[in-house]
């Protein structure tokens, strides 16, 4: 087991090392000068040269690449040319937002799909199957905007559980967590759709396997079949899933972060595009895509430990 | 140990058992009106082709007939009740403590994210209030039992790391965990080597004798039945349409689906290059079965005759004791031996 979280833990650097390269060409690859691209059509030729330098970009490319990447690892992804501030801790300050945001879809999803798909598997045929099904199909089919402003329409507005704004400037905890929920509810209930249908047809076929008639004729009871014997079985593929939605689910928190005026990462980078602020969006978009490699990898090392046999893998 | 039985009482008594599953032209038959009887320290096999309904009739007497098949008829008497009558919280606790079985592949039988540990403290716990730690510790006894190398090591292994005979021998532990009256093996070599099949044969035979159990031995290989059971029941299409004791008559057998059995066995000391001798036709349709005999379109004696196409046979006493037979011109077959 240790061996295979050292290789995980390998894998996911050599993971980033190859975004952050990918990243770095990406921009460059973008034509024309970022630099005048940045300074608009009206900039003399000495600012242009000045940014130019300021930025390193009249070195050569692989001078550049270098520099880059050691400064990457130790954490200077450059400065925001709108603000001025390091393009990192700029990141930084709003990745807690979105990463709450992120998990406490994740954590609803499942709460609410992995259940919902094991009773409507053991369940098949019935109408509760049925609810279910057409329940997570309506779910998949509503675009998560959609579905943010009916839910801030109805439970916001109309019946007045929840504030209508995704985000709060309280130190208390609580008042966060109540501002987080209806997002958290929105972003997570699309993939909890998505998760009941997967759960389903993974624990349907699990329940139709040798060894579960094994355990029904050494009359192990059904319950201890279904959610110990059966379930563990059933969701190696939802986890795999699971690392998947995420990098999803951050794509939709841009959504749902505009919709509910919240702050976070995607709102971050999407008004840096705007503002052609290159060094914001490089390190944005390298953030989430460690947060990313991140979650799977700790999800490899989860879907390790509930399926002995990837360890040797 | 000494189990006093008296050989005639038998442990687990099938009566008139009758499975069926809904088809669109009715129900189709799959067990019909199958009568057995198994005894301690005796070993039933059950012989007959893929399909002819030795697995479901033991299915159905552990109340394990998938949906939305159903007993429809009959009783199995086990313990001084009637299985078939008792409600699915009973019958649970019948099941592996009572009446265990194995079945035949035993590399998907084992479930691949649990230890082998995990899997039989799982058996033992759901008949017993043991504490895990207790539950542990018979896991191990019996993993020894069934002469596992090494057992307080292999207990924590997964599936996995076990080659196949280890793991029917996991199997048969968890079957006998509880120390169960009656012990149904499903084919239980059918997946495994020559070699290794002897091994799990010779277990059963042992565990049979230590433990007193009555056994039932589900297997289409008749090599066996010879050296491995007391009393053998022919399947074919969902009835039993020989029983005798193996001893007095197996090979001599009074229903012709027996005697094209036997004849398809294939010898080392036949003559080379050949054939071996195939029963002709294909196993019946079960849901379109004919009025008559079953057998009639595929037998050597009866094909034709109009006793046969028009009356459908039932089990009957034959010339010899404790022989029944289900064919109309079983004499002839007796005539033919002697």
């Amino acid at each position: 087991m240790l061996r295979y979280v050292a290789r995980r833990l390998l894998l996911m650097f050599v993971t980033v090392a190859g975004m952050v390269t990918v990243v770095f060409f990406l921009i460059r690859a973008i034509p024309g000068d970022p630099a005048t691209y940045m300074l608009g059509d009206y900039a003399t030729t000495e600012a242009v040269a000045a940014l130019r330098a300021q930025l390193g970009l009249d070195r050569p490319v692989h001078e550049q690449y270098l520099g880059f990447m050691r400064r990457a690892f130790s954490g200077d992804l450059g400065s925001s040319v709108v603000t001025g501030q390091p393009a990192f801790a700029e990141v930084l300050e709003s990745l807690p937002w979105s990463a709450a945001l992120a998990l406490a879809g994740i954590v609803v999803a499942v709460v609410v799909g992995v259940p919902l798909g094991v009773v409507s598997a053991v369940r098949q045929g019935t109408w509760v199957d049925m609810a279910v099904m057409l329940g997570a199909l309506a779910g998949i089919s509503f675009p998560v905007f959609w579905v943010g402003l009916a839910s801030i329409l109805l439970l916001a507005h109309e019946v007045r559980i929840f504030p209508a704004l995704g985000a709060s400037s309280s130190a208390d905890p609580w008042v966060q967590l109540h501002h987080l929920a209806l997002p958290a509810l929105v972003l997570g209930l699309s993939v909890a759709a998505y998760i009941a249908r997967l759960t389903r047809s993974a624990m349907l076929e699990v329940l139709g396997q040798d060894y579960v008639r094994v355990a029904r004729a050494m009359g192990i009871p059904e319950r201890r079949i279904v959610f110990r014997l059966a379930l563990r079985n059933a969701l190696i593929p939802v986890l795999a899933v699971i690392g998947v939605t995420f990098a999803w689910s951050l794509g939709s928190a841009i959504l749902v972060e505009a919709v509910f005026s919240r702050p976070g990462l995607g709102s971050m980078v999407l008004k840096a595009v705007f503002a052609r602020d290159y060094q914001l969006v490089q390190a944005g978009v390298l953030v989430l895509a460690c947060a990313v490699v991140l979650v799977n990898t700790t999800l490899d090392i989860v879907y390790g430990l509930v399926d002995p046999r990837v360890r040797v893998g | 140990m000494t189990e006093v039985t008296t050989p005639r009482q038998a442990l687990l008594e099938v009566k008139g058992l009758r499975t069926a599953f809904p088809g669109e032209d009715g129900p189709v038959v799959l067990v019909d009106r199958v009568s057995l009887s198994v005894h301690a320290g005796e070993t039933l096999a059950v012989v007959g082709e893929s399909g002819s309904g030795k697995t479901m009739t033991f299915l159905s007497v552990l109340g394990l007939v998938p949906r939305p098949g159903r007993v429809v008829a009959g009783e199995v008497r086990f313990g001084g009740v009637d299985l078939v009558q008792l409600a699915p919280a009973e019958l649970r606790a019948i099941r592996g403590a009572g009446v265990a079985m194995v079945f035949q592949d035993p590399l998907t039988a084992l479930n691949p994210v649990f230890t082998i540990g995990d899997q039989l403290v799982e058996v033992i716990r759901a008949h017993r209030p043991l504490r895990a730690a207790a539950a542990r510790k018979l896991a191990i006894e019996t993993l020894e039992r069934v002469h596992i190398p090494d057992p307080s090591r292999r207990v924590d292994d997964f599936p996995h790391q076990l080659s196949g005979g280890m793991r029917q021998r996991v199997l048969i532990a968890m079957a006998i965990a509880l120390g169960p009256k009656v012990l149904v093996a499903d084919e239980p070599t059918t997946a495994l080597d020559v070699t290794v099949q002897a091994q799990i044969l010779e277990l059963l035979a042992e565990l049979r004798a230590e433990l007193g159990m009555g056994m039932v031995l589900i297997t289409h290989d008749l090599g066996l039945v010879a050296k491995h059971a007391e009393r053998v029941a022919v399947m074919y299409a969902g009835r039993v349409v020989e029983t005798c004791r193996v001893e007095d008559g197996f090979a001599d057998a009074r229903h012709p689906y027996t005697r094209s059995l036997l004849g398809s066995i294939p010898r080392l000391d036949g003559p080379p290059g050949e054939a071996l001798p195939a029963i002709e036709g294909m196993p019946p349709n079960l849901a379109a079965l004919p009025p008559g005999c079953p057998f009639e379109p595929r037998c050597f004696l009866g094909r034709g005759r109009e006793t046969c196409r028009a009356s459908r046979p039932g089990l009957a006493a034959t010339d010899r004791e404790g022989h029944a037979s289900a064919c109309h011109h079983w004499s002839e077959l007796a005539e033919d031996a002697a």
